[in-house]
């Protein structure tokens, strides 16, 4: 999870290597980028929305496609483009609505950097518009149902039925893969946070017992993180975290409080109740889930995110980044180490999460 | 005659960015402009509290007087060196210092929490 920092961007100084790539890897024998937009929203990665006409070959025509690459600051928790786009393929295979992967480039010659190129869709990704859309009422609980049954299909992809080579597979406890993940990062940052470390402590003594198949674990499936057009889900994006894993992390990190953006009383991501996305779930993944379990995961999800915002505070710390947003983020960690703690003494009392 | 301290200049700053620059900025402009707010207003809260005192109080629980950092109670307690068991007291210590960190941070935060924590 440290940062490393570089300079780089899309320009047209590189737009005729990006089009022989193109072509390339799309089997044309000519390939022209139209035009080419930054999105925003990308923290870590670049994402840039490219309209490509493709002369011949089986994608002949005008294409919309988002060309995703790292941004300036790179968190090393974060895959590879190419792993990345591996993780793509095995969730579009397994029927979840992801985008479409198209190409991927490992080669850092052509933008300066790898990239993947996937299929465009439309919709809106902001969490704090999607939580506060005066539409929710209507159909917030049909989005966190269809959410609910994109995630089973996810975690449906397991290490046995896909060949996702650069996802290491963990060998014990995939919580203490988790938290070796945090400390790992903690260890480079100049300024101790004991609070998190006492729960990951916790985490770490009270990690359930995991016996079934890993499975592959989105690793960032929140709000924010999927496109929503007119109350429909048309795409989950953002699969740089993914991981094999427990499948209740995911629940976990959708329904925690950090991740509800105001609207507490929704607790599925802040449009939705616990019930309303929990039991489809169920149905479409065939198995129950377990309320006091699911506590434990919502208080991984906040020692993750505490773990994540210190880092981005560290951008300034060490990095002297200037940006008031990674400033104030880097400030969060107190609450979510609160948020944290509050959530452990639940646990402790037997309070599940519904 | 009062003084003009630095909390009052913070003070003044906010005001002036909440009247008169935020209703002639656009949809894009605001968002910039409320982070730079918060910002201000966390230094002003800062400036009058005494951050140092909760670390110091936290510190005071674990190690002898005057020993101890954050930094060296971070590795203890990952070390298990210092526990629940060790120290009774420190969760509830290691509470009441996110807590005043907090009211420094976000204080609207706090609010509820009691209530929520039931």
């Amino acid at each position: 999870m440290a940062e490393e920092a570089r300079q780089r961007t899309l320009d047209t100084s590189n737009l005729s290597a990006l089009e022989a790539f193109i072509a390339d890897a799309v089997s044309a024998s000519k390939a022209k980028v139209n035009e080419a937009q930054l999105l925003g929203g990308g923290a870590i990665q670049e994402n840039w929305r490219v309209n490509v006409t493709v002369e011949d070959g089986p994608r002949a025509g005008d294409h919309t496609w988002v060309m995703r690459t790292d941004a300036a600051a790179v968190l090393s928790l974060s895959l590879d483009r190419a792993s990345e786009f591996a993780v793509l393929q095995a969730a579009h295979g397994a029927g979840a609505r992801a985008a479409e992967p198209i190409a991927r480039c490992e080669r850092d010659d052509i933008i300066g950097a790898p990239f993947l190129i996937q299929g465009f869709a439309r919709g809106n990704a902001q969490a704090r518009k999607i939580v506060r859309d005066p539409g929710l009422a209507n159909w917030g609980s049909s989005l966190a149902a269809d959410l609910a049954k994109q995630l089973a299909r996810i975690h449906t992809v397991r290490p046995s039925n896909a060949e996702i080579s650069a996802l290491p597979v963990p060998i014990g406890n995939p919580a203490h893969q988790e938290i070796a993940k945090f400390r790992a990062a903690l260890d480079g940052s100049p300024e101790p946070r004991p609070a998190l470390e006492y729960v990951l402590c916790w985490l770490a003594e009270n990690a359930p017992y995991y016996g079934r198949e890993l499975a592959l674990v989105h690793g960032d499936f929140r709000t924010g993180n999927y496109l929503v057009d007119d109350g429909q889900l048309t795409a989950i994006l953002d699969w740089e975290f993914s991981h094999w894993g427990d499948p209740d992390e995911d629940i976990g990190w959708f329904c925690a409080n950090c991740w509800r953006f105001g609207n507490a009383q929704l607790q599925a991501g802040g449009i939705a109740s616990y019930a309303d996305f929990i039991a489809p779930y169920e149905e479409a993944a065939g198995r129950k889930l377990d309320a006091l379990k699911l506590r434990y995961w919502e208080i991984m999800a906040a020692a993750k995110w505490a773990t994540i915002a210190h880092l981005q505070g560290d951008r300034y710390r060490k990095s002297g980044e200037q940006s008031v947003e990674l400033a104030l983020t880097g400030l969060m960690v107190t609450e979510l180490e609160l948020e944290a703690i509050d959530g452990l003494k639940a646990y402790e009392a037997g309070r599940g999460v519904y | 005659m009062p003084r003009i301290s630095a909390e009052t200049l913070i003070e003044l700053a906010i005001q002036t960015l909440k009247t008169d620059v935020r209703d002639n900025l656009s949809g894009e402009g605001r968002y910039p402009l409320a982070m730079t707010i918060n910002a201000l207003e966390t230094a002003r809260r800062e400036i009058m509290c005494e951050p140092e005192a909760a670390t110091w109080a936290l510190l005071d629980e674990i190690y002898d007087d005057g020993e101890g950092s954050l930094k060296e109670l971070a590795k203890d307690i990952r070390a298990g060196t210092i526990t629940d068991d060790t120290h009774p007291q420190l969760r509830a210590r290691l509470e009441k210092h996110l807590i005043a960190e907090l009211e420094v941070r976000n204080p609207r935060a706090l609010k509820g929490r009691a209530h929520d924590a039931e």
